[in-house]
């Protein structure tokens, strides 16, 4: 068949398509209509505070001012960026800052997943509940009173701590002027915190596994461990890939609430516990200068983006099944 | 059933959606109600708002007054204390046509970089002699317009130029205890005296702490360079919580900072080691975030800084009822060498928001605020009765019951106030009118107040030392580095690093322009 015999056959099986695309893309949109109404707070959500304010990064290349707003403040380059430079601070704080997300990721990954398992293998009901509502509690408690409960745990003058040690007979220790303790004790924190958050992620994705399996396992004589090992573990890579994507792409920001109440402004702990965030904090908050600000986040941002293609660079590369895109 | 209740439920949503986002198109109507309903005025203010019913109370009878007058009402809208700095300007940021007064200063709420970004309205003579007349006469009779004009030679807020005030910081200190330790009537009259008061009360009251800190006591360092320097403080330019920049008497005309020369640093972070050593605050004081003032009138603290007017104000009565005998005395920084400035003229100043729909009427509110007597009163102090009383000496006192710490009134009007309608308290310091006598005999005018700053080229900079000042001031502060010398040198180098030398040359230049 010849190019021009072929056109008409194209065009009539062209003319049908859109005709039947637009009947069965209403019909999907009716038959899940209820989904998509559910879905429209959080479609909403991401419009209103995340898409609509993008524009807004602008500001960080402009020396702003009310009158002429946003987009007709002065084109200024990259200057809002320089004092991160010329504060010599940079590299300890883009350091510190991925450390320790590295080590909230890992290690709160690992937790959360163990904790998932041995929920899993609990029989009793409600020792279960229970258990997992105790775990749940530090995730709803704030981190400004995390943070006196802290002090008063650790404070040299009369902190619980120190009060057990001396009763010992011991020296009391300067927790607050030691910031080779503090790494420990931000990570035991905010484990503690989030811990129980993640153990109901991974419980939720356990509980959705296809009980065929394990009694499929069960039938082979599969032993508990095994069924963990060859099982459970296999079935959460998915959704423990999805998060450490998600993770990743927050690799830059601190969890600024925990880390500005645990360590505040104790410049002598900065060394080891100053991230972005606090120290960005500290050094534009009285300066009236929001340029700045938005300079760091943008840095930020740009940063974990970077991350997070990199990493679902990699993972599709790996397993195609697990990326994100 | 259930389908129908969700299906109303998604109609509310995604109507309240909308709503929500349709709310930021709609603009303030710009129509005077001249003889219609009173137009409501909001002024900005600095402060927590008040929970005990007074301020309420108080505008409700202030506002007749006002609808008597200008057919206009007032309402208080409150910047906490919480990250004020922070809240204070996301406020201006977000050009919020709600608000139409706004305190301001220019050194300490951003005066003039508010104005130099656009959010106050310019005021014009004619506008300031129809709608503000008395407040027009009083501040062009004394000549301060010139300390609110940008370069443009607008005026963007009027300055409260006609209130006494010291803000000049210092120690508060119990003169029963100085006694004990051996100062003559309890008088210390020397920064490094201290020492020997704060070691007598670690030695004899074991349950007080010498000197209790709550965070950042870098006050230390800045009392005793001011004690021990000639040198002046550019007001206008802050690093981060800092003031880095300064000029000296000997030289007036050229900017230097104590932070980066003399020697001065060093004593003063030599000094707080060994106060540190002894155990003046907590070990942990950066950390401890609990009421050190309280824990003074509890009996728990041998000393407290803030300004003069605090001294006179508050500390001396509830200090000596908490503590009775405890003969609070005050040591202001720069006693020694008398190198004391008066405050700048806007400390405290009012400007109009240039997203205000009512302008002209949010100025006749202010000149009644500051010129109206019984306005003035209730706006400062109350209800007459409830709030205050006069005394039979027309001292202003307080009802019977009335405890400051609960019934206060909080409207904050510190943009405004007029020594001629000031009242003197009952619980004023005795000696209020010594301690403004010994301040007004050495204390010099601000040099500085005109002086327009091109922060513009120097913020990066700011931010960038601020962070190095943030890392080291408060270890200087509270004597933590084992080696304070070395740590002076690192900050030195690292604020240079910063592009300490740029901003001041930067800051030079604009001193050179301004004084030729």
């Amino acid at each position: 068949m010849s190019l021009k015999e072929a056109a008409p056959q194209r065009r009539s099986s062209k003319e049908e398509e859109p005709q039947q695309r637009r009947i069965s893309l209403w019909r999907r949109f009716t038959s899940s209509r209820m989904l998509l109404l559910m879905c429209l707070p959080a479609i909403a959500f991401f419009v209103i505070f995340n898409y609509a304010p993008m524009p807004g990064i602008w500001i960080a290349f402009t020396n702003f001012n009310y009158r002429d707003g946003i987009f007709g403040s002065p084109f200024v380059g990259f200057k809002n960026f320089e004092f991160l430079i010329k504060s010599g601070q940079l590299w300890l704080l883009t350091r510190n800052t991925v450390l320790y997300n590295l080590a909230f990721i890992v290690l709160g990954n690992i937790l959360a997943i163990t904790f998932a398992v041995m929920l899993n293998e609990i029989r009793l009901k409600y020792f279960k509940k229970i258990t997992q509502s105790i775990m749940f509690l530090p995730y709803f408690i704030s981190v400004v009173l995390v943070g006196v409960i802290a002090f008063n745990l650790l404070n040299y003058d009369n902190g619980a701590l120190n009060g057990i040690i001396e009763g010992a007979g011991g020296e009391p220790i300067k927790v607050y002027s030691t910031p080779g303790a503090w790494p420990g004790i931000i990570t035991l924190t905010h484990l503690w915190q989030s811990t129980g958050y993640g153990t109901i992620v991974y419980f939720a994705a356990i509980m959705g596994i296809d009980r065929v399996l394990f009694e499929a396992a069960a039938i082979d004589g599969a032993t508990a461990w095994q069924r963990i090992r060859y099982v459970i573990l296999p079935s959460l890579k998915p959704i423990f890939v999805i998060l450490l994507l998600f993770a990743l792409g927050g690799i830059m920001h601190g969890n600024f609430g925990l880390f500005w109440n645990l360590v505040g402004n104790n410049a002598a702990l900065f060394q080891t516990t100053d991230i972005i965030e606090t120290s960005v904090y500290r050094m534009v908050m009285s300066q009236n200068n929001f340029t700045t600000s938005t300079a760091v986040g943008l840095y930020q941002s740009i940063f974990g983006f970077a991350i997070v293609i990199t990493a679902n660079w990699i993972v599709r590369r790996m397993n195609p099944d697990y990326a994100l895109f | 059933m259930a389908r129908k209740y969700i299906k109303a439920g998604a109609a509310l949503l995604a109507l309240g959606l909308s709503a929500t986002a349709l709310a930021g198109c709609t603009g303030a109507s710009d129509e005077e109600t001249e003889g219609g309903d009173p137009t409501e005025i909001t002024m900005l203010v600095l402060g927590d708002k008040p929970t005990n019913g007074r301020l309420e109370a108080m505008l409700d009878k202030l506002n007749e007054r006002l609808v008597d007058q200008v057919n206009a009402k007032l309402d208080l809208f409150y910047v906490e204390w919480a990250d004020w700095q922070t809240q204070y300007n996301l406020q201006l940021l977000s050009g919020d046509d709600n608000v139409d007064l706004i305190t301001t200063a220019t050194d300490w709420l951003f005066a003039w970089e508010n104005a130099e970004k656009g959010a106050f309205l310019p005021l014009s003579e004619e506008m300031l002699q129809e709608h503000a007349p008395k407040t027009w006469a009083q501040v062009d009779g004394d000549g301060d317009w010139d300390l609110t004009k940008l370069d443009d030679g607008q005026i963007y807020f009027i300055p409260e130029d006609n209130f006494t005030q010291y803000t000049n910081h210092g120690f508060f200190y119990r003169g029963d205890w100085a006694t004990e330790a051996g100062f003559e009537n309890g008088d210390i009259t020397k920064f490094e005296d201290f020492t020997k008061y704060f070691q007598w009360v670690k030695d004899n009251k074991p349950d007080a702490y010498p000197w209790d800190v709550a965070g950042d006591p870098s006050a230390d360092l800045t009392g005793y360079l001011q004690g021990h320097t000639d040198g002046q403080t550019i007001q206008q330019v802050s690093a981060g919580n800092y003031y880095p920049f300064q000029t000296t008497a000997a030289d007036p005309n050229t900017v230097t900072s104590w932070y980066m020369e003399g020697d001065e640093l060093l004593a003063a972070a030599e000094l707080a080691k060994q106060w540190n050593d002894i155990g003046v605050w907590r070990e942990d004081a950066l950390n401890y975030d609990g009421d050190t003032r309280e824990e003074l009138y509890a009996g728990l603290s041998g000393a407290d800084q803030h300004h003069t007017q605090t001294f006179i104000g508050q500390i001396y009565d509830n200090l000596s009822k908490k503590q009775p005998g405890s003969d609070p005395k005050f040591f202001y920084w720069g006693q020694e060498n008398g190198n004391v400035f008066k405050d700048i003229k806007t400390h405290g100043a009012m400007a109009v928001s240039a997203y205000s729909a009512h302008p002209e009427k949010a100025l006749e509110v202010y000149d009644l605020l500051r010129n109206d007597e019984e306005s003035y009163r209730l706006i400062n102090y109350g209800i007459e009765g409830t709030d205050y009383i006069i005394t039979d000496d027309g001292k202003l006192g307080f009802p019977e019951g009335y405890d400051s710490s609960t019934d206060s009134l909080g409207s904050n009007f510190w943009a405004g106030r007029m020594d001629e309608l000031e009242l003197d308290r009952v619980t004023d310091a005795p000696n209020k009118a010594e301690i403004y006598a010994g301040l007004d005999a050495v204390a010099e005018d601000y040099p500085y107040s005109t002086l327009l700053i091109n922060k513009d080229a120097i913020d990066p900079t700011l931010a960038a030392m601020s962070g190095v000042f943030s890392q080291y001031i408060p270890q200087l502060a509270q004597g933590k580095f084992d080696d304070p010398a070395a740590a002076i040198a690192e900050m030195r180098q690292a604020l240079k690093d910063a592009g300490y030398e740029d901003a001041r040359a930067s800051i030079q230049a604009d001193l050179d322009a301004w004084s030729n």
